[in-house]
């Protein structure tokens, strides 16, 4: 998966671009409007992360060139202002999601990956399996190892959304949207409290941990932990 | 485009007022006393025509007793008059006798005529240089018709009104201008007590907020001015006392955290350590930046409420549906605290920004757990108020918040307890930010605290028509 990162500060772009290249991607970057916008023109990408705060050719002006040119290639955007305006016009030039700053790396890493399975067809799969952990979603029904585990509605939610995504990290405020369409950032430890519950139903009987922990970033599921 | 239209000066405004007033009383007195008296020299003259109008009828209707002719008996008829000239024609306009420097013989037969003394029949002429008022009567005896014509030469009269006129006009000029002068002074010192007030309040600077305008030395009509301008500053003082407490407090919740990032950095990398060590300092800083990360956003979108940046989308809202899935996501929180969540009262439907409506009542719930006991029950109740509101009430067990506190429980960075300075979670925003989506979704809040509870009461709008 090829990705452009169009940002002119240099830590940002840098950790950006190391984040998302550990992350499986690869990435190319760029530190100004001049060269994003002839990067995003004339190669090819599955993403791009545009900055609209460019000081040559603005964000803005990189996507709408883009769309002029027919090209529906999935765009980020990130701003430092956090203004209703500035949402709307990104939206409206043809920008597929956005993202304020200060944001959460774990956050762009859950958006980018939500735009690629957006521009891809993808069967949804009814059985998700994973090591000894199966999920017949239609039957509701969920083993580990041929045991029964039983789950309330909303734990079933979190680990469907955990299979799903099986192997990315999904930030606090993701799983709240997701599973229990709570889009706001909470004071509360909600979601650890329900993560801890369910590691109690699918993960304390068992030697291997599904669920972990990636701290500061949020939650992941995984058979085997790669320890870096 | 709109045009700057600014009101009139005061001391304009009075002056012009007073000098259509004087311009309007003065001419009216004028044009009185000039026609008072054009009426008396008016009755004088009558009078005097009368007069001698009697003689000369008198002297014609003994005219056939007399011996001498009748141009002699006229001549004596009128004596000890002066200025006052008549003159007796025959009937087709002959003169038989007249005293006067000038002939009216050619007025006779163009003059109305009447055989009493008709005042009205009166008529001014100009011959020569002077002014006559001339009147004509018919004289019928047996013996003879006449036709008598009297005049007065009133130039005098006129000479004296010219001059009266002109001193009348000048004296009115003059007090008009008085007056006017009087208004203006009048007015400038009227406003003197502004213009005092003015330089007063020039005074006034944000570190001599406690300066305020003395009520007992304006006059009445400045007293409820200076009352409200009082009661602004009053206001103003305690909003700046706030605001400037809140820059104190943001400093001081900011310090905090970075002072916990900047230490454990530098005693990290003060010499060599272990991976894991490294990741665990990595891991405590990400911790104190997410601290900093919402405590800036939260500040941004307070910010953006207060300038009204903040556009709500007006959702009907279904207070079960809405109160059923927040009780789901505190679902395992509260089972961990073994708290009880409750919900009572009717089903509403009402009006609220879902995302800001599940926020609120989110920030609310999770308030209230953190002051109940455990093995307590949260209540929220909905009831409809009596003018026809919904009333959301997040009520939880505890102590009672003394009364001093509520009135600044929504203030930001406020806590009653002040020795706990920092909480588990949130930098005392989050009732603050409660009060701002209520408000911008056109909402109130309010709490209510006793020995037994305490309660929020959310006021949103309801949903009209009930099908």
């Amino acid at each position: 998966m090829r990705l452009l990162v169009v940002e002119d500060e240099v830590k940002t772009g840098d950790y950006l671009k190391q984040g998302l290249s550990e992350a499986g991607f690869q990435v190319s970057l760029a530190r100004n409007g001049l060269d994003g916008h002839h990067l995003a023109m004339t190669e090819l990408f599955d993403v791009i992360i545009l900055d609209v705060m460019l000081p040559d050719v603005s964000g803005w002006r990189i996507l709408q060139s883009l769309r002029e040119a027919n090209n529906a290639i999935p765009v980020l955007f990130l701003s430092a202002r956090d203004s209703v305006d500035d949402r709307v016009k990104g939206l409206e030039l043809g920008a597929d999601d956005y993202l304020i700053k200060p944001f959460a790396f774990a956050e762009v890493l859950a958006r980018v990956r939500t735009l690629i399975r957006r521009g891809g067809v993808q069967k949804i799969a009814d059985i998700l399996t994973v090591a000894d952990l199966e999920m017949d979603i239609p039957k509701r029904k969920i083993q580990r190892a041929g045991k029964r585990i039983l789950l309330s509605n909303k734990e079933f939610n979190l680990l469907e959304l955990l299979l799903r995504r099986e192997g990315e990290v999904l930030p606090r405020s993701l799983i709240a949207s997701q599973v229990w369409d709570m889009n706001f950032d909470s004071d509360t430890n909600v979601i650890d409290v329900a993560i801890r519950r369910l590691r109690g139903k699918v993960d304390d009987d068992f030697d291997v941990k599904l669920i972990h922990t990636v701290r500061g970033m949020g939650y992941k599921l995984e058979a085997e932990l790669n320890e870096n | 485009m709109k045009i700057n239209c600014r009101p009139m000066s005061i001391t304009f405004r009075v002056v012009l007022f007073v000098a259509i007033t004087a311009v309007f009383s003065l001419s009216v007195i004028g044009t009185l006393i000039n026609s008072a008296i054009e009426h008396h020299f008016a009755q004088q003259d009558i009078g005097e025509l009368r007069v001698i109008n009697q003689s000369v009828e008198t002297t014609l209707s003994q005219q056939h007793k007399a011996k001498v002719p009748l141009a002699s008996s006229l001549s004596k008829a009128v004596v000890g008059h002066h200025g006052v000239y008549f003159q007796v024609n025959s009937p087709t306009g002959a003169l038989i006798y007249s005293n006067s420097p000038r002939d009216f013989s050619d007025l006779i037969l163009t003059l109305p005529a009447s055989l009493e003394f008709n005042s009205d029949n009166i008529t001014t002429h100009n011959i020569g240089k002077a002014t006559y008022r001339v009147l004509v009567t018919d004289y019928r005896d047996q013996q003879a018709n006449y036709k008598i014509t009297v005049a007065i030469d009133m130039s005098f009269h006129m000479q004296f009104l010219g001059q009266f006129r002109q001193s009348l006009w000048i004296i009115m000029l003059c007090s008009g201008l008085l007056v006017l002068l009087a208004a203006w002074i009048a007015v400038y010192q009227g406003l003197n007590p502004l213009r005092g007030l003015s330089r007063k309040m020039q005074d006034i600077q944000s570190d001599n907020f406690e300066v305020r305008l003395d009520e007992g030395q304006v006059p009445t009509e400045l007293i409820n001015m200076v009352r409200s301008f009082n009661l602004m500053l009053d206001r103003l003082q305690k909003e700046f006392l706030r605001l400037s407490n809140f820059s104190t407090d943001i400093a001081h919740e900011l310090r905090t955290p970075l002072t916990n990032i900047i230490t454990q950095s530098q005693v990290g990398l003060s010499r060599p350590r272990k991976l894991e060590e490294y990741q665990e300092l990595l891991f405590s800083n990400l911790e104190e930046l997410d601290r900093l990360t919402k405590m800036v956003s939260d500040m941004l979108w307070l910010a953006k409420t207060q300038n009204g940046l903040i556009k709500p989308e007006q959702q009907v809202l279904n207070s079960d549906t809405e109160i059923a899935a927040l009780f789901e996501y505190f679902d395992a929180l509260a089972e961990e605290e073994n708290i009880t969540f409750i919900k009572r009262g009717e089903n509403l439907t009402f009006y609220c920004d879902k995302l800001h409506f599940r926020q609120l009542v989110s920030n609310l719930l999770s308030n209230a757990m953190r002051y109940t006991a455990k093995g307590s029950s949260i209540i929220v109740s909905i009831t409809k108020t009596a003018d026809g509101q919904a009333c959301i009430s997040i009520i939880n067990p505890g102590e009672k918040i003394p009364a001093e506190h509520i009135p600044y429980l929504f203030d930001r960075f406020y806590r009653p307890d002040k020795s706990r300075t920092r909480h588990s979670d949130g930098a005392g925003l989050g009732l603050a930010i409660v009060k701002a989506l209520v408000e911008t979704n056109a909402g109130k809040i309010n709490v209510t605290s006793n020995d037994e509870a305490t309660c929020f009461n959310v006021f949103l709008t309801l949903v009209k028509n009930h099908n």
